[in-house]
């Protein structure tokens, strides 16, 4: 399944050059974004296998053509519980590090173009709470949470002995 | 058995063919064929005997199949008219050639045949010709120059003049010898001397073609794709090569040099009636295109339509050597270079053909399965038809192992899609058609199995490729060290995915280290043990629960605890106070940064060595693990998987998840409810298998199944260790042949499974690997602070 996605400029004397084009989502009311770049694709919500005590955000492992993927839910990470995933749930498919993973989110919204000078960095409160927000962008009245997404899967590989220990206790 | 010897009983093998061969185009001749190509397959075969009894040093066979060889060259020039060879005689020489094979093979005498010799060497007179060879037969002591050097002395000394492409192995030699020094070009005044004198004199006159300057800057993994620069330049005509010269100046320094790396880059001036394309196409399987530019400077322009065209006999021999000095030692490979020409005297028209034959011993130095393979290949050439002959440089071919993979991928995906269809099959209403549809789907089941496997076998290499290196560094370790070691080698025709070859070198190079350094004592000390002087290190390589099982066992002092726990507590890895079990102690030797060398030495000792050999070999989905006994030495056990590519696995059920268990770990099944189970403290489950006592483990708590699982089935598996263990599961549902996919590449680790598989209906499950799932059962179970150190 692939999106047509319509476009959006930001309107702003900013030179073409500097700017960014972003993929934004929704998980809930909340909107998020990633820079169109590291989309790889976006599909449907397809069933995964889970993981034996794996962190809760990880989802469990799909077949992507071949390729084994995880999939992290965006809803867990950001602490409002799990996803209730459905045929009209999306997997975002990025491109992180050298890496491919998906991102469970409710749907796609949009693609625009944003000057850089319009991203604002993350109040430290964001970054205290999840620290999984590279910066913000207002958008229209939305505003778009920029993702991190290294810091999204990062405690999701291999359990470390401090998760291991903590599950146990 | 040593690699020469092996290399030996192959040629022999070989022989026999060509000796087939031979006889065959012979009798073929008398009874009146005309064909050209019967002649020159003749010739071939006599040849490539030659050359290869010459590398094993049969003195006599390449005696008389020089005299031989010189005969059938008097008809394949023309010399001799077909009609009036004596083929009578021909046909008696290749049973006295094939009397010399057999002699040579079993290291008897052989019996001389001076009147065939005599007979043969008529065979060129009446003619008229100038029969230049005549000489040199007549003393079968005589060295006769051969076509290659002894795959284990790979350089020969250049006052052999040896021909064609084996001088250009000793040119290389020369080149290494210098790179060895570590000068670079300007340092000493004798690499630039020579360069000095070499006057350029053009290009060799009189011979056609044009002049070309072919570039070649390998890339530093030159090397380790298994190519060498000997390589390269025996895939051009040595007749074409006017001058090779070899540019230094991108070596490193010698301190910073890795010998594995090549630095070389060559500038050759041929003279050649090759197209472009055709220089082009001989580099395909050495070189990628980046690696060499072809510049075409002067000379009437040759007919490309043409196919390769027919040798031409003009040695660049007397022609002073010319050379296009760029490079430091290009005078020196000149001076080689002018002994190509009149090197083997007997054919007065030096050709291509010495190529082929030349090569197997020359790429020796690459693994050793690959060598005789491409001899046999080659050798069964001559015996099929003349359109195969031209064709015999290209019978075995080396292939990149990216195309190799790609492949095997898609082999994989053909494999997944094929479970897809049987699942399909099976959910159709029976009728007429569906059971043609399963009868068809079957055949194509076995037909993929049988093309996997057969994708897989190219892949396929025994672990002698590794093992070899091994003995060498033992006696070179047991010199610094001053200890007496011998190295014992089992199992080294085990094969394994080349996947896994690569990458076990340089684990078994650190696990051997660590024992000759570590365990075995110097033989003063050993004496004082009440031991033999003589220590022992048994490598054995074998086949086990669907991997491959490497261990290294010597006979030394083993792991001293006490030392080792007193570094570990130091460095705080474990607590000041805590007790370990021997056996966890033993474990710490996998910890980072502990060594409990007394000093520091050269070999080992940093405490980088067996931590990192833990790291690299859990990377690749195996395992390391050490049993030591005090006083009687340590065994380091290594199990890896046998490829990275697919396995035989039953499909289990529990609950809602469904996992793939490797069918090589399972050793039988069988209901829950006919097995009586035993509790022991902590919860420990256990049932009573063939009289023994067997650990229970069930699935779906072990990997935190989602749902309730109803297990009533139990799969009694096979550790790597050998020990058995029962595991719970609710339901076997298939078994079949699933395709390994990485769970590392996108993810992580996962415990409990070594890696992940599609199944028919496109969805993942997990390849339970049994030991990692004893560990995650029992690290669930212990206390975590203790866990929580070790894993650090």
């Amino acid at each position: 399944m692939t999106l047509q996605l319509g476009e959006k400029h930001f309107s702003s004397a900013q030179p073409e050059s500097a700017a960014r084009r972003i993929v934004t989502f929704k998980v809930g009311d909340r909107t998020f974004g990633i820079d169109v770049g590291m989309v790889r694709e976006i599909k449907g919500w397809q069933a995964t296998t889970p993981l034996p005590h794996a962190a809760p955000h990880v989802r469990g492992v799909l077949n992507l053509r071949g390729v084994i993927l995880a999939v992290y839910d965006l809803r867990t990470s950001i602490g409002l519980g799990t996803t209730d995933a459905t045929a009209t749930h999306v997997i975002v498919v990025v491109d992180i590090e050298d890496k491919v993973a998906g991102l469970l989110v409710d749907s796609v919204s949009d693609i625009v173009d944003v000057p850089v000078s319009a991203v604002r960095p993350a109040p430290d409160l964001e970054r205290d709470e999840h620290g999984l927000i590279e910066g913000l962008v207002l958008l229209d009245t939305d505003i778009v949470a920029l993702l991190d997404l290294a810091a999204v899967i990062r405690d999701g590989g291999a359990e470390t002995p401090i998760a291991r220990v903590a599950r146990a206790s | 058995m040593d690699p020469l010897a092996e290399l030996k009983q192959t040629f022999f093998q070989e022989c026999e063919e060509l000796l087939g061969a031979l006889e065959q185009r012979l009798q073929a001749l008398d009874e009146g064929s005309t064909d050209p190509e019967d002649v020159n397959a003749a010739f071939r075969a006599i040849h490539s005997i030659k050359g290869g009894a010459g590398a094993f040093g049969c003195t006599e066979l390449v005696a008389f199949a020089h005299v031989f060889e010189a005969s059938l060259d008097h008809l394949r020039s023309g010399r001799v008219a077909v009609e009036d060879a004596p083929f009578a005689l021909f046909l008696r020489c290749s049973d006295a050639v094939a009397d010399l094979v057999s002699a040579a093979r079993n290291d008897e005498p052989a019996r001389p045949r001076p009147d065939l010799l005599e007979a043969l060497e008529q065979v060129g007179k009446p003619a008229g010709a100038a029969a230049p060879p005549a000489a040199a037969p007549a003393k079968p002591a005589a060295p006769v120059p051969v076509a290659a050097p002894a795959p284990a002395a790979p350089a020969v000394s250049a006052d052999d003049a040896p021909p064609g492409i084996a001088a250009l192995g000793n040119l290389l030699a020369m080149v290494e010898a210098k790179t060895g020094v570590g000068a670079p070009a300007a340092d000493t005044g004798w690499d630039d001397e020579p360069a000095a004198k070499a006057a350029s004199k053009g290009p060799a006159s009189g011979k056609p073609g044009r002049d070309v300057v072919l570039k070649i800057s390998p890339e530093n993994d030159l090397f380790r794709r298994v190519i060498e620069p000997r390589v390269v330049f025996a895939s051009l005509p040595a007749d074409d090569i006017v001058s090779i010269a070899c540019d230094l100046s991108h070596v490193p320094p010698l301190e910073t040099i890795d010998v594995s790396d090549c630095w070389m880059r060559f500038v050759v001036t041929m003279r050649t009636e090759l197209s472009i394309e055709e220089i082009y196409s001989r580099f395909d399987f050495t070189l990628a295109a980046e690696e060499f530019e072809i510049e075409v400077l002067a000379g009437e322009p040759a007919n490309d339509d043409a196919p390769v065209s027919p040798p031409v006999a003009a040695p660049v021999a007397a022609a002073a050597p010319t050379s296009e000095v760029s490079g430091s030692v290009a005078a020196d490979l000149s001076a080689i270079l002018a002994k190509l020409g009149p090197a083997p005297a007997a054919t007065s028209a030096p050709d291509i053909q010495p190529v082929a034959p030349a090569v197997m011993p020359i790429a020796a130095p690459a693994p050793v399965v690959e060598a005789p393979a491409a001899a046999r290949a080659a050798a069964r050439a001559p015996a099929n038809d003349a359109a195969a002959a031209r064709q015999r440089q290209a019978v075995s071919v080396r292939v990149d192992l990216d195309r190799i993979d790609k492949l095997m991928n898609l082999v994989g995906e053909i494999v997944i899609t094929q479970s897809m269809l049987v699942e399909c099959v099976r959910s159709l209403p029976y009728d007429v058609h569906a059971a043609k549809t399963a009868e068809g789907i079957l055949t194509l089941s076995r037909q993929t199995r049988e093309l996997q496997d057969h994708v897989m076998a190219v892949r396929a290499q025994p672990v002698k490729a590794v093992f070899q290196r091994m003995p060498r560094l033992v006696r070179e370790l047991a010199q610094t060290l001053g200890k007496e070691v011998r190295l014992v080698l089992e199992g080294e025709n085990t094969e394994v995915d080349k996947t896994i070859i690569e990458e076990l070198a340089d684990p078994l190079t650190h696990m051997i280290r660590n024992s000759m350094d570590h365990g075995v004592e110097t033989p003063d000390e050993r004496i004082a043990a009440g031991k033999p002087p003589e220590g022992v290190i048994k490598l054995v390589a074998e086949h086990r629960a669907g991997r491959i099982v490497i261990s290294v066992t010597d006979d030394g002092r083993g792991i001293g605890r006490d030392r080792l726990l007193a570094k570990a507590k130091s460095r705080g890895l474990v607590g000041a106070d805590e007790k370990l079990a021997p056996e966890e102690i033993d474990q710490l030797i996998f910890a980072a940064g502990l060594s409990t060398a007394e000093v520091i030495s050269d070999v080992s000792g940093r405490g980088v060595g067996m931590d990192v050999v833990r790291r690299n070999v859990e990377s690749l989905g195996g395992r390391i693990s050490v049993d030591s006994e005090p006083g009687r030495g340590c065994k380091f056990t290594l199990a890896l998987p046998l490829t990275l590519a697919v396995l035989e696995g039953m499909v289990i059920r529990c609950a809602e998840d469904r996992y793939v268990i490797p069918i090589a770990s399972v050793i039988e099944t069988q209901h829950l409810a006919s097995t009586p189970i035993e509790h022991l403290t902590f919860g420990q489950e256990v049932l009573r298998w063939r009289g023994e006592i067997t650990p229970l483990y069930r699935l779906g708590s072990v990997m935190g199944s989602s749902g309730t699982p109803n297990e009533n089935i139990i799969i009694i598996a096979e550790t790597e260790r050998g020990d058995n263990v029962g595991i719970a599961v609710d339901e076997i549902v298939g078994q079949q042949q699933v395709v390994v996919k990485s769970l590392e590449g996108n993810y992580g680790t996962v415990n409990g499974a070594s890696a992940a598989t599609i199944l028919g209906d496109g969805l993942v499950a997990l390849i339970l690997d049994v030991d990692s799932m004893l560990r995650l059962a029992a690290t669930s179970e212990r206390p975590p602070a203790t866990e929580l150190k070790l894993a650090g």
